[in-house]
C-alpha cells in the first residue's frame, strides 16, 4: 500500500522528517520502501489495521504527538427503508447502508481529495466512487456505491453456489465458480462482496443518488477470491485482513462530511444491521508475565503507557483490546506490542544455555556412503519432485505449477538419466552421479521410501590411472565390494536406444534403499572430506569446448616434476581445465611417457582454432625450454 | 611407476567428487545446532493439513493454505509440507519438556523464479523449556549468525507475524553493499501452539526460529539465480569441493 509522507506529517505537529518516520515504521515491524516521498508498505497479514491514513497514525502515536481529528456529520440522520435481506449473517454479523442525494456533481475537488490522487498518481472514476476510496485510504473501511437508482428490487446478501457470469464496474467479466458470498438483486449477482462491485449498478459522472454499503466480512469468506478471478482491489486486500467491525456509523458520517464539502446534500438517510455484537477482548494485566516473554525488566507503569499510546484501554486490571486490533488475543500478543514500542535492537542478549544433546548419530550410515561416493568421484545431486510421466502407484499434484509436471516421482534414476544427458550434452566424457531422497508412492495409502539412486558413464576418471578405463558393471561392484563384501548390489545397463544422444558408452544405474545399507559400513575410512570454507561461484560458460592432447617423452625423470608443474600451474583465460591422461614407463626405452589434455573454454566467445592454437603454442614453447624434453614428431 | 627407478609420483591421480552445496550448507547449519545441543527429528515431506498448518495455529483463513500457494495432493488430503514446522510439531508430541529439536529438508510452495523455487530446503529449530525468553531468543540467533557470517556482521531484529510465534522476528544481515538482507525468522513459540501439543503453556514456554538454506547458499557462494543449484550441472557441482 502506498502511502504519501506528507499525508500523515500534516497530523504530526511535531513535523518529523521522513527518515525520522521510516525509522520509527521499520521498529514498530512495519517494512516499506520510499520513493519520491512516498512510502510503499507491505504491512504482515495479521494488521489490517494499519492499512490507512488512520491506522498507521494510531501506531506512530506511542512514538509522535498526533492530531487527527477528521470532522464527520454529527447531525441526526433519518432512518433509511431499505429492502435488504442478509441470508448469511454469519459472513457479515454487520452491514450499514447511506442513501443521499446531492444537488449536482462537483467538477472541482477540495485540497485533502485532490491531494489524494495527485500526490498517489491515481485516476478519479467518478465522484462517489472517488470519496470511497479516498475514505477508505483515510480511514481503512472500504465502502461501496451503488448508483441508487439500480437498486430498485430487494437487495440479498448471501453466500452461492453456482456458475453465473459477473461484468465487474471496471468492464471485467469472469465466471462465478464455487461459493461465492455476493449482493444479488433479481437473482442476479451485482457485486462479488468485498472483492468489486459490478458494472450494471455502478455510479457514473453524472450520478447523483448514492447507496453506500458499509459492512464486515470474515476473512474467511473473501481470502483468495482476488487471486481467483484476477481481479486486484483494494477493497479485497483489507476484507482479507480484517476491517474494524466497529467504526461503520464513523466512516458513513465522515462519507458525508466529505460529500457535503464538495456538494449540497439535498436528502439522507442510514441504517445499520447489527447481527452479532463485537463483545471484544479483556486481558488480564500482568506485568510480570510480559517481563518473562520479552526478558526485560519494565514497570508496570511503562507497560501500561505504552499500551495506551498504542489505543488500548486499562479497566479495572484488565486491558481492553480496541476493536480496530483483531490480531491481539493473549499476553505474548501485548509482549510482542511493547517490545515493538522499546525495539526489537534495543532487548539485550540474556545467554541461553541448552542441555546438550547426546544424541548424535543421526544418518551416519547415510552420511558415510555420501563420502564414499564422493572418494570415487561421484557428484551429489539434487532434483525436483515434479514429473510428468505417471505410474500407477504415482501421487497427482492436484494443483500443479506446470501441468506437464503433475505427478511425484516415483524413483530417482529417471532424473539421473536427464541430469546425465545434460552433462554429456555439455561434452563431458566421465559423469558420476548421485542422490538421495525420499519417494512416496499410494498405493494403499501414502508409502515414503528414503532411496540412494547412482548413475555413471563415460570414462572411470579423468586422470592417467583411470582414463582409458570405461565404467562398467564390474567396475561399480568391485567398487560397493570396498565397504560391503558379502552384499550383491543389481546394476542395471540403461538402453540410450530412447534417448536423445548420440554417444554410446554404457549407462550402469542402481537405486536401492538406503535401508539396505548395514551399520558395516561404518567402518570405511573416507579420503574426501566436508569443505572447510564456502567456494566462491565462479560463473559458468555455456560456449562450447575444445580438447587438445599434448604427449612427451622423457629420459631425464628428473625434469618429470617440472613439467607437471608447468601445466599444473599454466594461467590462461581460456584454459579451462588440464590434466595428465597417460603416464607411462617404457622399461625397454628407458624412457617415460607422459601425455597431457588441456580443455579449452572461454566465457565471452567460441573459440576459433587459431585462438587455440596460440595458448597450445606457448605451452610447447614453454615446455621445451625444459632440458631433456621431447614430443615425438617435433 | 616405479619411485625406485626416480619416476615421481604424479598429483591429480584421483579426482574426489563434492557433496551438493545445498546439502553440505544444510548439513553445516545442523552441525552448529546439534552443538549447541539441540537432537535431529525428521518427518514426512507429504503432511496433513493438520501438521502442517492447524497445529501450527495457522487459521483456515490463512493465505498460505490457498491452492495457489501450497501444492495438495491426492485430491486435497494431504500436502507438500510448505515449512519443516510440523516436524517440530511431531517432536513436541512425542518428547516432554525440556526438549531442543531441529530439522532440515525439502519444502515446497508455488513459486518459481530466480530467487523462488516450488522446492527448497529449510531448516528450524524449537527449544521449549520454562522461562524461555525473547531475549535468550535474541543470544541463540546471534550465536548462529555470529558462526554462519563471522562476528563482524552487522544484523537487525524486525517485527514479523507468523502463526505460530509470537512475538515474532526476521533477522536481517548487512550486506557488504550496505543492503539489509533479511536472513531467518524466529519468535517465541505461540502458547496456543504448545497447548496443540499438549505443553502446559503455563508451565513452559519456547523459542523457534528457521531458515531458508538456499538464501544462505546464495550469499556464501556468491550465487545470484536459485536456479543454478539444481541444473545438476558439473561445471557447477565441481566448483563446491
Amino acid at each position: 500500500m502506498k502511502i504519501a509522507y506528507s499525508h500523515l506529517v500534516q497530523y504530526m505537529p511535531e513535523n518529523p522528517t521522513i527518515e525520522q518516520i521510516s525509522d520509527s515504521l521499520f521498529q514498530l515491524g512495519h517494512e516499506h520502501e520510499i520513493e519520491d516521498n512516498i512510502f510503499d508498505m507491505e504491512f504482515t497479514p495479521n494488521r489490517g489495521d494499519c492499512l490507512s491514513i488512520k491506522g498507521l497514525l494510531r501506531d506512530l502515536a506511542v512514538f509522535y504527538s498526533i492530531d487527527f481529528n477528521q470532522e464527520i456529520y454529527n447531525e441526526r440522520i433519518n432512518e433509511l427503508n431499505i429492502d435488504f435481506e442478509n441470508q448469511s449473517e454469519k459472513i457479515c454479523p454487520k452491514i450499514s447502508f447511506l442513501k443521499l442525494e446531492i444537488d449536482k456533481v462537483p467538477e472541482l475537488y477540495k485540497k485533502s481529495l485532490e491531494d489524494y490522487f495527485s500526490d498517489l498518481n491515481l485516476s478519479k472514476n467518478n465522484f462517489f466512487s472517488d470519496v470511497s476510496n479516498y475514505l477508505s485510504y483515510e480511514t481503512g473501511q472500504p465502502t461501496h456505491c451503488y448508483a441508487a437508482d439500480t437498486i430498485n428490487e430487494k437487495l440479498i446478501f448471501h453466500e452461492i453456489e453456482k456458475q453465473e457470469e459477473f461484468e465487474t464496474l471496471l468492464d471485467k467479466k469472469i465466471t462465478l465458480k464455487d461459493k461465492n458470498a455476493v449482493f444479488s438483486l433479481n437473482n442476479k449477482v451485482i457485486n462479488l462482496a468485498g472483492i468489486m462491485g459490478g458494472k450494471s449498478t455502478a455510479c457514473s459522472a453524472h450520478t447523483k443518488i448514492v447507496l453506500v454499503e458499509c459492512a464486515y466480512f470474515k476473512p474467511e469468506a473473501i481470502i483468495g477470491k482476488s487471486v481467483k478471478y484476477d481481479i486486484k482491489s483494494d477493497a479485497s486486500h483489507k476484507f482479507e485482513r480484517g476491517v474494524d467491525q466497529d467504526s461503520q456509523d464513523k466512516v458513513l458520517r465522515r462519507f458525508i462530511q466529505v460529500v457535503s464539502e464538495h456538494a449540497n446534500i439535498k436528502e439522507m438517510s442510514i441504517v445499520s444491521y447489527n447481527y452479532k455484537e463485537n463483545q471484544g477482548i479483556k486481558i488480564p494485566v500482568n506485568v510480570n508475565k510480559i517481563k518473562q516473554i520479552i526478558g526485560i525488566n519494565i514497570n508496570e507503569n511503562d507497560y501500561l503507557n505504552y499500551l495506551t499510546k498504542l489505543g488500548f484501554a486499562i479497566e479495572e486490571n484488565f486491558v481492553k483490546v480496541p476493536s480496530f486490533r483483531s490480531d491481539i488475543k493473549t499476553q505474548n500478543d501485548l509482549a510482542e506490542e511493547v517490545a515493538r514500542v522499546i525495539g526489537y535492537d534495543n532487548i539485550s542478549r540474556s545467554e541461553i544455555n541448552i542441555p546438550k544433546n547426546e544424541n548424535r548419530n543421526y544418518k551416519d550410515i547415510e552420511n558415510k556412503l555420501r563420502y564414499f561416493l564422493l572418494d570415487y568421484g561421484f557428484y551429489e545431486v539434487i532434483n525436483s519432485p515434479f514429473v510428468g510421466v505417471s505410474s500407477k502407484e504415482a501421487i497427482k499434484v492436484d494443483n500443479p505449477l506446470d501441468s506437464n509436471r503433475a505427478f511425484l516421482r516415483t524413483n530417482l534414476t529417471d532424473s539421473l538419466v536427464e541430469n546425465l544427458l545434460f552433462n554429456e550434452r555439455r561434452q563431458k566424457d566421465s559423469v558420476k552421479l548421485f542422490e538421495i531422497s525420499d519417494i512416496y508412492s499410494s498405493e494403499n495409502g501414502i508409502h515414503k521410501k528414503r532411496m540412494l539412486s547412482i548413475i555413471a558413464s563415460g570414462k572411470v576418471g579423468l586422470n592417467y590411472q583411470d582414463f582409458s578405463k570405461k565404467i562398467d558393471k564390474k567396475y561399480l561392484t568391485a567398487m560397493f565390494q570396498e565397504i560391503l563384501p558379502n552384499e550383491v548390489f543389481d546394476f542395471q545397463i540403461l538402453s540410450r536406444d530412447s534417448l536423445d544422444t548420440k554417444i554410446k558408452s554404457e549407462i550402469i544405474a542402481l537405486e536401492v534403499n538406503i535401508e539396505r545399507f548395514s551399520a558395516e559400513i561404518l567402518s570405511y575410512k573416507e579420503a574426501s572430506q566436508s569443505p572447510e570454507s564456502f567456494a566462491q561461484f565462479n560463473p559458468i560458460s555455456d560456449l562450447p569446448s575444445s580438447t587438445k592432447d599434448i604427449s612427451y617423452s622423457i629420459k631425464d625423470f628428473s625434469k618429470i616434476r617440472e613439467l607437471e608443474n608447468l601445466f599444473l600451474s599454466y594461467q590462461s583465460d581460456i584454459v579451462k581445465n588440464i590434466f595428465i591422461f597417460d603416464y607411462f614407463y617404457n622399461e625397454k626405452a628407458q624412457e617415460v611417457k607422459i601425455g597431457f589434455r588441456i580443455v579449452f573454454q572461454s566465457k565471452e566467445t567460441t573459440l576459433t582454432a587459431a585462438q587455440i592454437e596460440l595458448v597450445y603454442n606457448d605451452l610447447i614453447d614453454q615446455s621445451l625450454k625444459i632440458d631433456g624434453i621431447l614430443i615425438p614428431g617435433i | 611407476m616405479s619411485e625406485s627407478k626416480g619416476i615421481p609420483p604424479l598429483k591429480l591421480v584421483k579426482d574426489r567428487g563434492s557433496l551438493h552445496p545445498i546439502n553440505h550448507m544444510k548439513d553445516s547449519i545442523m552441525n552448529l545446532l546439534v552443538s549447541f545441543g539441540f537432537e535431529i527429528v525428521d518427518g514426512p515431506e507429504i503432511e496433513s493439513e493438520k501438521f502442517n498448518f492447524d497445529m501450527l495455529n495457522i487459521k483456515k483463513s490463512h493465505p498460505a493454505r490457498q491452492m495457489h500457494d501450497t501444492f495438495y495432493v491426492e485430491t486435497k488430503t494431504s500436502l507438500l509440507r510448505t515449512h519443516t514446522s510440523p516436524v517440530q510439531i511431531r517432536g513436541m508430541l512425542e518428547k516432554k519438556p525440556p526438549l531442543a529439536c531441529i530439522s532440515g529438508g525439502k519444502v515446497y510452495r508455488k513459486d518459481d523464479d530466480a530467487t523462488h523455487l516450488p522446492m527448497f530446503h529449510q531448516v528450524e529449530g524449537i527449544y521449549v523449556d520454562k522461562n524461555i525468553s525473547f531475549a535468550q531468543l535474541k543470544d541463540l540467533i546471534y550465536k548462529i549468525i555470529y558462526s554462519l557470517f563471522g562476528e563482524d556482521i552487522e544484523l537487525r531484529f524486525r517485527p514479523s507475524y507468523f502463526p505460530f510465534t509470537e512475538p515474532s522476528a526476521e533477522v536481517d544481515i548487512l550486506s557488504e553493499e550496505g543492503k539489509w538482507l533479511e536472513i531467518l525468522g524466529c519468535g517465541i513459540v505461540n502458547p496456543i501452539v504448545l497447548e496443540n501439543c499438549n505443553i502446559d503453556s503455563d508451565k513452559y514456554s519456547g523459542l523457534a526460529f528457521g531458515l531458508g538454506i538456499e538464501r544462505i547458499a546464495m550469499l556464501k557462494h556468491g550465487v545470484n539465480d536459485i536456479r543454478e543449484f539444481y541444473k545438476s550441472n558439473l561445471d557447477f557441482l565441481s566448483q563446491f569441493k
